[in-house]
């Protein structure tokens, strides 16, 4: 009687992690195939198939189908497909707006011009004259680098995990120095800032 | 006159050896058939394709490999939530 209670256990158990597993395998392939721009349903659906009669083959089908197809991410011209924020075209020669730039949000108002090539955008005290400080705990310490330079603004982000925004479209560190010029609207971590010349 | 006892135990030894070996190989092609897939799927992501070996963890394995991809931005940009 003992032995049965314990198999029941054992199983019931098992059951339990089988179903908590499933759960989580469903959720994760929903957020994946939602980052490759198909739809969510798509990548739940695939692992819900493990309940029917046709098993873990055709989930592994898909997986392979799901490796080696074209991905609506990688779709050349989809509309701010990627959350990478596009390079903006070179400026025209002819601009010589020599005005400094100005980004306010969060109750904080920064002003800089191109008399420094690089400035720092921090959450914490200023370390250096060139430092920004944005204070807000969402803010990295330091979270992002601005860049100066004839009569252009760049912007790149420093791994901070608030993460950074242009216009709405994350900026990762692995993408480098962006030119955001032309961006109307810079957010680190939970501040929102508007870029305007001076 | 042999000792049967030793005879049984060294033939238990050697089934069981062999059990282990069938099921390593086993694995080792159900692992294959996932890492395959999952490499190429991590390399588009912008991830080195070397995490998906996670695989060869047996039973939490593929939980990593796609725990890394769910919840992770992806260095190679991700399409746009819908």
């Amino acid at each position: 009687m003992a032995e049965l209670t314990a198999l029941a256990g054992l199983l019931g158990l098992g059951g339990a992690f089988a179903l908590v597993g499933l759960v989580l395998a469903g959720w994760m392939a929903w957020r994946i195939v939602e980052k490759a721009g198909l739809p969510g349903w798509a990548g739940l659906g695939a692992i819900a198939l493990t309940l029917t009669a046709v098993g873990t083959v055709v989930p592994l089908v898909l997986l392979w189908v799901f490796a080696f197809m074209r991905w609506p991410r990688d779709e050349a011209g989809a509309e701010t497909a990627g959350a990478a924020p596009r390079p903006l075209a070179p400026p025209s020669k002819a601009l010589t707006d020599r005005r400094g730039w100005r980004l306010e949000g969060g109750g904080v108002s920064l002003a800089f011009d191109e008399s420094a090539p690089i400035y720092r955008l921090t959450g914490g005290p200023a370390e250096q004259p060139t430092d920004l400080v944005v204070p807000d705990p969402s803010v990295g310490k330091p979270h992002a680098r601005l860049l100066t330079a004839a009569n252009r603004l760049g912007l790149e982000d420093l791994g901070s995990p608030g993460g950074t925004y242009i216009d709405g479209a994350r900026l990762l560190p692995a993408h480098g120095p962006r030119d955001i010029t032309a961006a109307r609207t810079l957010k680190l971590g939970n501040v929102e800032l508007a870029l305007s010349r001076t | 006159m042999p000792d049967i006892t030793s005879w049984l135990l060294s033939w238990a030894i050697v089934a069981g050896s062999a059990v282990l070996f069938v099921i390593a190989v086993v694995h080792l092609l159900v692992a294959l058939v996932l890492i395959i897939p999952s490499w190429r799927i991590l390399t588009r992501a912008g991830y080195a394709g070397a995490l998906s070996l996670f695989h060869l963890v047996p039973v939490i394995g593929s939980f990593i490999v796609m725990a890394i991809l769910a919840f992770g931005d992806w260095p190679a940009g991700e399409a746009r939530r819908r």
